[in-house]
């Protein structure tokens, strides 16, 4: 078995085995939209408590002044409505995306699926980033980040992220899946972004 | 490798056995129209249904001689396919597509999918009921079944309804040790439920009955070749019966 066995490690092999072979948990469970495919790469299962080093955030992303009592609250429902500061701030979220994590494409949905924000010009990638998210949600537990390849280069990469408007789901287009330490620095740029101005929100450098 | 192979013969061996049985070639190439159907590259198929919307599973579905075997090409539109395209993009349509052979009243649909996980065979993955890997006896293959275990293994996170039916040992050769030492690998490596007892060998009569665009089955000298299938029919008929419902395997 010269040919074969010094390139396999047979203990792991078996224990993929025996995952796929295990019954199903609830095979009378409808099969939910997701769209995944080969390049899955699996959900995010290192844990993101204890970062290593997040890339600092650029200084304008500090929270904008508290505005007059009366200003409402930017609306982050659709790209129509997605303007003024809020816009901006996010321009900005987008720009250190592009600068640390080399991010082609980024957009953002909210916790119904509707755009807020889309630089990606890749509609598919939507409905394959709320599928994801939805698919990552764990009983009692928040979603998690999940990646899935989507070409030689790109990575999908889906960060669900609780904000002071509810869950939002941010998926950018990545060369290589983030490391658990740029994942939370992620979420923690993009809960400072689309944070009320004049919400105490404290950096997370 | 053998996919097509093992595709068109299990089919066949199903469908004689009174299974009403649809073989859907998934597969790009069209493997399973060039060798059944001379004229596969004109019929409406599979690609075409899930580019276009408005055509009905009706107009792909290709009779035989044989009333329980029917076929559905490739299709005109696999052509740009051919990259693999992206995943889930066919999703839905690839599961319009299976409820759609299920409500037609066939008992049993096989997929004979491109090779790999992405794309489109994801997308079949991801909406059938239990996947069969047909897996050629060389030692080149075998060492690629982690990978192939860890794909599976994350399609089955989105499909967990996704049976695996075993990994089937294709084109072995009893006479050259390199082929029988990775078939016995194999076996020596996975969980002996997940492979199956049959193994389809390398045999010329397979070359004869694609030249002939035949099932093995059907050739005059193919009653021998034929016991291997229906011993893997038998095989999977007995790992199938638990479930119930619509049967969707890719092959």
């Amino acid at each position: 078995m010269d040919s074969i066995n010094p390139w396999l490690d047979p203990v792991e092999v078996r224990r993929l085995a025996d995952r796929l072979m295990k019954p199903n948990r609830d095979p009378a469970a409808p099969l939910a939209d997701a769209g995944f495919g080969e390049g899955f790469v699996g959900y995010a299962d290192a844990p993101l408590s204890q970062p290593a080093a997040p890339p600092p955030l650029p200084p304008q992303m500090v929270p904008a002044p508290a505005p007059p009592a009366n200003t409402p609250p930017p609306q982050a429902a659709s790209p129509t409505t997605a303007r003024g500061p809020f816009l901006d701030r996010i321009s900005r979220f987008r720009d250190w995306m592009r600068h640390n994590f080399s991010a082609t494409g980024v957009f953002i949905l909210d916790r119904e699926g509707a755009v807020i924000f889309d630089e990606s010009h890749h509609g598919r990638l939507h409905f394959l980033a709320r599928s994801l998210a939805l698919a990552s949600r764990r009983p009692g537990a928040s979603a998690g980040n999940v990646h899935v390849k989507i070409g030689a280069d790109a990575t999908l990469e889906v960060i669900p992220v609780e904000t002071a408007y509810g869950s939002l789901v941010l998926g950018a287009v990545v060369p290589e899946a983030l490391d658990p330490a740029a994942v939370l620095a992620v979420m923690e740029a993009l809960a400072l972004v689309a944070a009320p101005p004049g919400e105490d929100l404290k950096s997370p450098t | 490798m053998g996919k097509t192979t093992v595709s068109i013969n299990l089919a066949h061996s199903f469908a004689r056995a009174g299974v009403k049985t649809l073989l859907v070639d998934a597969d790009p190439q069209g493997s399973v129209g060039l060798s059944l159907t001379r004229q596969s590259r004109l019929l409406t198929g599979f690609y075409d249904y899930l580019a276009d919307p408005g055509i009905s599973l009706d107009r792909l579905i290709v009779p035989t001689r044989l009333e329980t075997f029917s076929l559905v090409a490739s299709g005109q539109g696999s052509d740009y396919e051919a990259g693999g395209g992206g995943m889930g993009a066919h999703l839905a349509r690839v599961r319009a597509f299976i409820r759609s052979v299920s409500a037609r009243g066939f008992d049993l649909c096989i997929i004979d999918t491109a090779a790999g996980l992405f794309g489109v065979t994801g997308d079949v993955i991801a909406s059938s009921d239990a996947i069969l890997i047909p897996q050629q006896a060389e030692p080149l293959g075998i060492r690629s079944v982690p990978k192939l275990l860890e794909g599976l293994n994350r399609l089955r996170v989105m499909n967990p309804r996704l049976s695996v039916l075993g990994v089937c040992l294709t084109m072995v050769q009893h006479d050259l040790a390199e082929s029988t030492e990775a078939a016995a690998a194999l076996r020596q490596l996975l969980p002996q439920e997940m492979v199956f007892q049959t193994q389809i060998p390398r045999d010329g009569l397979f070359v004869r009955a694609s030249a002939r665009g035949l099932p093995i089955g059907v050739l005059e000298d193919g009653a021998g070749a034929q016991v291997v299938f229906d011993s893997l029919r038998a095989e999977i008929e007995a790992k199938l019966e638990p479930n119930s419902g619509h049967r969707a395997a890719r092959g």
